[in-house]
């Protein structure tokens, strides 16, 4: 019990991942969390702004690359490497300690300004991915040439630790808007109904979690056409009206937080099952878990949560790892995992339908973050 | 503390209204142990008066609780504190403001009032000694301007309370 005193709410604690500079100045120490931490550097300027899911990237923007090699340039001339993940992580003004920082801050702000005029319709392939990494490990740009070959784009989402569930979000709904598969739909509003008497059963009153779910029935609702509802809530639903839902913040969170509900619960009625990975994780008890580190916004996910969600919806997910794990001897591979739902929650499945096994949502992880790939 | 925050806040939005109309309809028919909502015409304040749990060192003490919500809540936290004069206890500064996770970082949209309720009344009868926090003179001191609790970075670091 203690307050921090006279320290106001660090605003930007939530917007950019805290960079320890000393550790990052030597190159040859450098790892998977400098390498995200030299992606936020150049993108932390823009933190507040990244939408919660960002535009879907297919062709190189060319102006962005040149400014991220520009100050990559710049910085290494500098020596001090990282001078500018001080000066946007902190509130204080960076002391200029010669003309290359003002310099830098201007390559900065040409930088965010080129992003911002090309918001609308800036593009990239995975090589966009390449030029982030152009300074790290060899092994990643391996591995991101290897994930050229069978993806064909990625669509970022905002790293406020609720990225996992975002991402899981509108990967789904998209995946409905452009199959139309109604018996998909029919079959996750099943799912929900289990998740309802879940909750229900664990004792939660029926008015803490219904907005939650009626919101995201909603959603699955508008994105298949030509229903009912779907007409009557919007007549044109397109991707860009799922965009524009997804990043407005009274949809996207609250669909966050039925997610949230729903691997809680899931978590719960399996404690037996959950239990030693959340002992491996921490050594909190099933219940302080789910208190702790799922049920509160911004709490980042692990395999525990991908595990839950996927188990209760019913939903495989595959995840895409781009982290510096070696590699077999002659060839790199980029590992994946699926996460495919247990038989358990089969059963519920009505007339025959089974769970689809092959999935059809993919994530890219890496360290500390999640955003959406695209196969080819 | 009081009126002045009041006045600058927005207006509930409308899903925060009705989950709140739905959370106080709950609360009537099934109210938490040790607490009682003073009626008023307010639905963005409530003033909830909280007995001491028998048996311990806050048995037959009565003290209230001010609970002002947000546009957005649930997906935002409500401010709670106590209206002085606040029980003595090494997690509530005189100020009325209480060093409790639930309230700030640890805050979820799966909480209700009757469970924040729940939370104090079982941090209050925790305690085994009637005492201020260390450092209470200093911080009363730095929101002495009205700053909210909320905008504190709290520390915690003892579960044992």
């Amino acid at each position: 019990m203690q307050n921090q005193d006279g320290a106001v709410a660090d605003r930007e604690k939530e917007s950019a991942v805290s960079i320890p500079i000393s550790e990052v100045d030597d190159w040859a120490n450098f790892a998977d969390d400098d390498i995200m931490q030299q992606q936020s550097a150049i993108h932390a300027e823009e933190a507040k702004k990244i939408p919660f899911v960002g535009d879907k990237y297919l062709l190189c923007c060319n102006l962005t690359v040149l400014a991220s090699y520009l100050l990559y340039a710049v910085t290494l001339f500098q020596g001090n490497s990282l001078s500018v993940v001080s000066l946007s992580n902190t509130n204080y003004p960076m002391p200029m300690k010669n003309g290359w920082t003002v310099f830098i801050i201007f390559a900065i702000l040409i930088t965010c300004g080129i992003e911002k005029f090309c918001y609308m319709e800036l593009q990239e392939p995975l090589s966009m991915l390449a030029a982030e990494y152009e300074s790290g490990s060899p092994i990643l740009l391996e591995k991101i040439k290897v994930l050229d070959q069978q993806y064909a784009a990625i669509r970022r989402t905002r790293g406020d630790g609720n990225c996992f569930f975002r991402s899981f979000m509108f990967s789904y709904l998209e995946h409905i808007l452009e199959s139309q598969d109604r018996a998909e739909v029919d079959r996750i509003k099943g799912n929900v109904e289990e998740c309802r008497k879940t909750l229900q059963s664990l004792g939660h009153t029926d008015f803490t979690f219904e907005d939650f779910f009626s919101l995201f029935l909603e959603q699955l609702e508008c994105v298949l056409q030509g229903n009912e509802d779907s007409i009557r809530f919007s007549p044109f639903f397109s991707q860009d009206e799922l965009i524009l839902r997804s990043r407005d913040q009274s949809i996207s969170d609250y669909v966050v937080m039925f997610f949230r509900f729903v691997t809680s619960g899931e978590i719960r009625k399996r404690s037996e099952f959950f239990e030693p990975f959340i002992l491996g994780l921490t050594n909190a008890t099933v219940e302080q878990f789910c208190k702790s580190s799922v049920e509160p916004m911004g709490e980042e996910s692990d395999h525990v949560h991908i595990t839950a969600l996927s188990d209760a919806l019913g939903v495989p997910i595959r995840v895409v790892y781009l982290d510096r794990s070696s590699c077999d001897i002659g060839g790199v591979s980029v590992n994946h995992h699926d996460f495919l739902p247990t038989s358990a929650n089969k059963s519920n499945a009505k007339g025959g339908s089974t769970v689809p096994v092959k999935p059809f949502i993919t994530l890219l992880y890496r360290p500390g973050h999640y955003d959406i790939l695209y196969p080819k | 503390m009081t009126s002045s925050s009041a006045h600058s806040r927005k207006a509930l939005s409308k899903i925060a209204c009705n989950r709140l109309q739905k959370e106080l309809v709950e609360w009537q028919v099934n109210p938490p142990a040790g607490f009682k909502h003073k009626v008023t015409d307010n639905l963005q304040r409530w003033i909830i008066e909280v007995n001491g749990a028998p048996g311990t060192i806050y048995a037959n003490e009565t003290y209230q609780l001010q609970v002002d919500f947000p546009e957005h809540y649930p997906m935002e936290a409500p401010q709670v504190i106590f209206i002085p004069p606040a029980p003595l206890h090494p997690h509530i500064y005189s100020n009325g403001h209480i060093c409790l996770d639930i309230l700030y970082d640890s805050w979820s949209p799966a909480m209700t009032v009757s469970s924040i309720c729940i939370s104090i009344l079982s941090m209050l009868s925790s305690a085994t000694v009637k005492q201020r926090p260390t450092d209470n003179d200093r911080y009363v001191k730095n929101c002495q301007n009205g700053r909210s609790p909320k905008e504190t970075r709290w520390w915690f670091h003892d579960d044992k309370v």
